[in-house]
């Protein structure tokens, strides 16, 4: 008799969207551990936790310890307030308000549990069927679901009550079955992710039986969410049940009840208002507790950083960039003098990136001491493995660093000017204008609610200030110039109308609408087919050398920086550890990181030479947190020293422009040593304790 | 999208006629013949049985359902055991109220709901903790509770509002809405908080998108990404709450019905059920369930047509 029969959503995305929408989630839905630790992490639901466990102690021993007998009438007090015989007061027959909560605390609680019991059971079994299941089966129950879920469901109650009474357990368990469905719903997306695990497959081909499956795989994988709407049914049911109360639907009359209670207080409210204070509140407590511990465990642990950071957020990132403006220039020697202009170049000094940390010191850094220099009219590639900081370092070109990170220090210097330094509103002016973007994943890049049409019309009426029809024109002319052929039919199309390569072809259009000077292309091709992606890799050349733009192309794939990068900067764990021409790097490697990936790279051997057995780099790049104070590549080097220990510069590296960040730079150039594919003799390795890789950069700053 | 409507249509249908069956099994379940509800204590078995006998109660059941069901097609609900008038036109003249309520506090929710959430959601910070504490709040508040707190805060503190009853529109429009304003804030509390909570997270998917960031790429001003193409795109969820909503509005009128002393359906549910009406309560049972599974159905396209992908197929 609140709102609504179904759970009130738990405080975050994950189950609310999946119990409004679940065809939309179902397949993402996370599967979380039921985690003691985000509950005691939560002051409300440890709050919840303790009023709950002193509720129920309370009403349990009841009897032993309660002033009154439930019926005990006190005619001195009629509806009196607090008082030192009664703490809560009375009601109208000058019984004990205490006395009455506590005495019908254990049936408001017991009952309410079995809501929770048939409720929460019978649709996880429902769901982990389905699940199971599948195909038709699922289909019929999903489809019984849903008529249950579009019933009145308070009115069939009270028609139940009509058949069997005020028989408060049955009613509660029917009320259990009527809830079900929307526990159904919410559990079922899950089930599904779970079942459709490779150790589920694993286990079928093993020949489990599928009961075996359901309770061994699934459900231990359902154990939180089952806790979290456990928490939020009981919440309803026991609103619910005070709610029947209320209206006349309670237990008998001698035996006290929440809804009761409340309901004789109502009929007071003129002279002695009270009176609905101590029951309302004991009711309202006891749910929120309920709902307080079922959202804690609810709570979605890693929520993706929005790509609008809210107000707040944005108020913060302001600050951090005002830091930035005000901080001392600091330019190392291989830097470019600070305010050197020339139209179309960008020139990256000393950049880094971090988490904002909530207290005053530092976060941990993703990106540190970058530089870069792009020319008009060339492509420069960021190259690395994933989590080496290049989609970080190429986000900060545009001021689109997700939520919660922020350039640190450093400059951006965009025709002269310092991006680093420029407020958000300011950077308005150069995104899409000066500097575009376009990203890996040209279908999750367009909006999915509105065609294509609009969003390019919208998007070069918006940059260069063009009337409604003259923006249509300069539409279908970017779309042809992009290679689209039909481009009037593209118009009218939604993104999900079109292919991956038509809609990358789309976010290229939407990018050029401004007419950028700079393009920054976080890894253009790798959701791509193969021949899409030399499709996508030969506009872009072209659109270079036609507009005179130049590139930031990040990617992993030494291909594409063979294909199309003039320049290329390799990146490791946050730092650059070579750059220089592409052709020089490529032919002639000089850090051990680079050699490994050209060594590791099967299109980079040639077909005569490829070796019988490609090259690996063992161990993973370090997590931002565990980067050492020395070459951070060292502990999976091949030739790593002693001298690997201390902090490195990035030097000349003899081979025209280029620089790089190692060592042994030139003893591997003149002794010719190759990154080998077998395993490495012992003799060339260096033994990298833990220990010593203890020594973090913090510690030395 | 033709055959979607016919497909959504036969569903509704079915649910009607199950939710029928259902009714009609429970009311026969009820302790109390026809004629011993309507003569009252103390009348003879004779009379009883003659009654039961001439409203066909000892005919088989599937019988009597098909005798319902053929009068029910043509609006005749059946004749109250209580007071003998016409289920149908009985609960005609209450439908309005109960349908101001649910309707005026299902406009409220959502527009409270929706500006709540989506100020949570784009505010963030210590503003979107605040709002989360008082959603929080709300939800756990029964709604009766919050019914009397209302008639205390603005009928006896302060008589803006009248504490009781109901004055149709036809009589009074100013009346007719004062009378509505109480016990629809009172049912629009808890409805708003479960908007918001549901406006906020779906905000909150929708800014995590990734088209959000090639609109800001492309210099769209913020206002422009937050209402046009983030709230557009969290408008699919919202309006599936809002319709979940509804449908625990429409039988939270029960209580509000009963606590402000307003003739509508809920009222007339807690009556029957109260007196054994047999007819009534299938009568109310069946006409609630035609309402709401009538409103979804609308609600339902209506999501269907906010979502191109769903649209085009």
């Amino acid at each position: 008799m609140i709102p609504s029969m179904a759970p009130a959503p738990a405080d975050q995305a994950e189950t609310t969207t999946a119990a409004a929408a679940p065809a939309r989630n179902a397949g993402r839905a996370a599967i979380t551990k039921l985690s003691g630790h985000r509950l005691f992490a939560s002051p409300g639901a440890v709050a919840g936790l303790v009023w709950l466990a002193a509720l129920v102690t309370a009403s349990v021993t009841a009897p032993l310890w309660l002033p009154f007998k439930t019926e005990d009438q006190d005619f001195t007090a009629v509806l009196s307030g607090p008082t030192a015989a009664h703490w809560l007061g009375t009601d109208e027959l000058g019984r004990d308000i205490l006395s009455r909560i506590f005495a019908a605390a254990a049936g408001t609680l017991g009952t309410s549990m079995l809501t929770v019991i048939v409720g929460v059971g019978l649709g996880t079994i429902l769901a982990m069927l389905a699940a199971g299941a599948g195909g038709r089966a699922e289909g019929v129950i999903s489809r019984v679901t849903e008529v249950m879920m579009s019933l009145p469901g308070t009115v069939i109650i009270l028609a139940v009550i009509g058949a069997v009474g005020t028989n408060i357990p049955v009613v509660m368990a029917i009320l259990g079955i009527l809830m079900s469905a929307g526990i159904y719903r919410v559990i079922l997306g899950q089930a599904k992710s779970l079942q459709s695990q490779l150790y589920v497959d694993a286990a079928k081909v093993d020949g489990a039986s599928p009961l075996r499956i359901s309770l061994r795989h699934v459900l231990p994988g359902l154990a939180n969410t089952i806790v979290v709407q456990a928490a939020l049914i009981f919440a309803v049911g026991m609103l619910i049940q005070a709610g029947l109360a209320f209206i006349g639907f309670g237990p008998p009359i001698p035996q006290p009840s929440w809804g009761g209670m409340i309901q004789g207080a109502s009929q007071h409210v003129y002279d002695a208002p009270w009176m609905m204070v101590p029951t309302g509140a004991v009711l309202a407590l006891t749910v929120l507790s309920a709902n307080a511990i079922g959202n804690a465990l609810g709570k979605a642990p890693n929520a993706a950083a929005p790509h609008l950071p809210s107000t707040a957020a944005r108020r913060q990132r302001a600050k951090a960039v005002a830091a930035i403006a005000a901080a001392p220039v600091h330019v190392t020697k291989d830097g470019a003098p600070d305010g050197e202009t020339a139209v179309g170049t960008l020139s990256v000094r000393n950049l880094s990136v971090g988490v904002d940390s909530p207290g005053a010191g530092n976060g941990v850094r993703l990106v540190t001491d970058v530089s870069l220099d792009v020319e008009q009219g060339t492509v420069l590639g960021l190259v690395g493995e994933s989590g080496c900081g290049k989609t970080m370092t190429a986000l900060s070109l545009l001021g689109l660093l997700p939520s919660g990170v922020s350039v640190t220090g450093g400059q951006i210097l965009w025709n002269g000017r310092n991006l680093a330094a420029t407020t958000d509103k300011d950077m308005e002016a150069v995104r899409g204008r000066e500097i575009a973007l376009i990203s890996q994943e040209p279908m999750r890049a367009l909006d999915p609610m509105f065609t294509v049409g609009y969003q390019l019309t919208a998007t070069i009426r918006r940059l260069r200030g063009m009337g409604k029809g003259e923006a249509r024109k300069e539409a279908l002319s970017l779309l042809e110039k992009v290679g689209i052929v039909d481009a009037a039919q593209i118009l009218k199309t939604y993104p999900h109308q079109i292919s991956g390569g038509m809609a990358q072809r789309v976010a290229i259009a939407l990018a050029l609408s401004g007419n950028p000077k700079l393009l920054v292309a976080d890894e253009p091709t790798t959701a791509l087919d193969v021949t899409v992606q030399a499709e996508i890799l030969s506009l872009l050349r072209a659109l270079v050398k036609d507009t005179g733009m130049s590139v930031v192309m990040v990617t992993h794939d030494l291909g594409v920086v063979a294909d199309i990068c003039d320049q290329v900067a390799v990146m490791y764990a946050g730092q650059v550890v070579e750059n220089g021409r592409t052709a020089a790097i490529l032919d002639s490697p000089r850090h051990p990181y680079t050699l490994a990936l050209l060594a590791a790279d099967p299109h980079a051997n040639h077909a005569d030479s490829m070796p019988e057995r490609l090259a690996t780099i063992s161990g993973q790049v370090p997590q931002p947190k565990d980067w050492p104070a020395g070459c951070r590549f060292a502990a999976r080097c091949q030739f790593a020293g002693s001298a690997c220990l201390e902090p490195v510069p990035l030097l000349p590296s003899g081979a025209g422009e280029g620089l790089v960040r190692c060592v042994k730079a030139d003893q591997l150039a003149v002794e010719g040593m190759d990154w080998l594919a077998t395993d490495v003799p012992a003799s060339r390795l260096l033994e990298i304790t833990p220990k010593q890789t203890l020594l973090t950069e913090k510690d030395m700053a | 999208m033709a055959l979607f409507i016919t497909k959504r249509l036969l569903m509704a249908l079915a649910t009607v006629l199950v939710v029928a069956v259902l009714a009609f099994l429970l009311v026969h379940a009820m302790p109390g013949s026809p004629g011993a509800v309507s003569l009252g204590a103390g009348a003879s078995q004779e009379a009883i049985d003659a009654v039961n006998q001439r409203m066909g109660w000892n005919d088989p059941l599937f019988a009597q359902f098909c005798t319902w069901l053929g009068s029910a097609i043509q609006g005749d609900l059946g004749i109250s055991l209580i007071d003998g008038r016409s289920v149908s036109a009985d609960l005609a003249s209450r439908l309005p109220v109960t349908a101001s309520l649910a309707a005026g506090a299902t406009i409220l929710s959502a527009v409270l709901g929706i500006g709540l959430g989506v100020t949570a959601a784009v505010r963030g910070g210590a503003l979107d903790q605040a709002i989360g504490g008082f959603v929080g709040l709300l939800v756990a508040l029964p709604a009766f509770w919050v019914g009397v707190l209302f008639v205390y805060l603005f009928a006896v503190q302060s008589s803006i509002f009248p504490a009781t009853g109901y004055v149709p529109f036809e009589v009074s429009p100013q009346d007719w809405a004062l009378s509505l304003a109480l016990p629809v804030i009172t049912l629009a509390v808890g409805g708003a908080a479960f908007i918001a909570r549901q406006t906020r997270a779906s905000m909150l998917e929708a800014l995590q998108q990734e088209h959000i960031r090639t609109l800001r790429a492309t210099a769209t001003p913020t206002w422009k990404i937050l209402y046009v193409h983030a709230l557009r795109y969290a408008s699919l969820p919202i309006v599936a709450g809002i319709a979940l909503q509804f449908i625990g509005l429409f039988g939270g009128s029960v209580i509000a019905e009963q606590l402000f002393a307003m003739p509508g359906l809920g009222q007339a549910v807690q009556t029957s059920v109260s007196t054994h009406d047999a007819p009534a309560v299938q009568g109310v049972v069946v006409i609630a369930t035609v309402v709401v599974v009538a409103v979804n159905l609308v609600l339902e396209l209506a999501t269907k047509f906010l979502d191109p992908k769903l649209r085009a197929s």
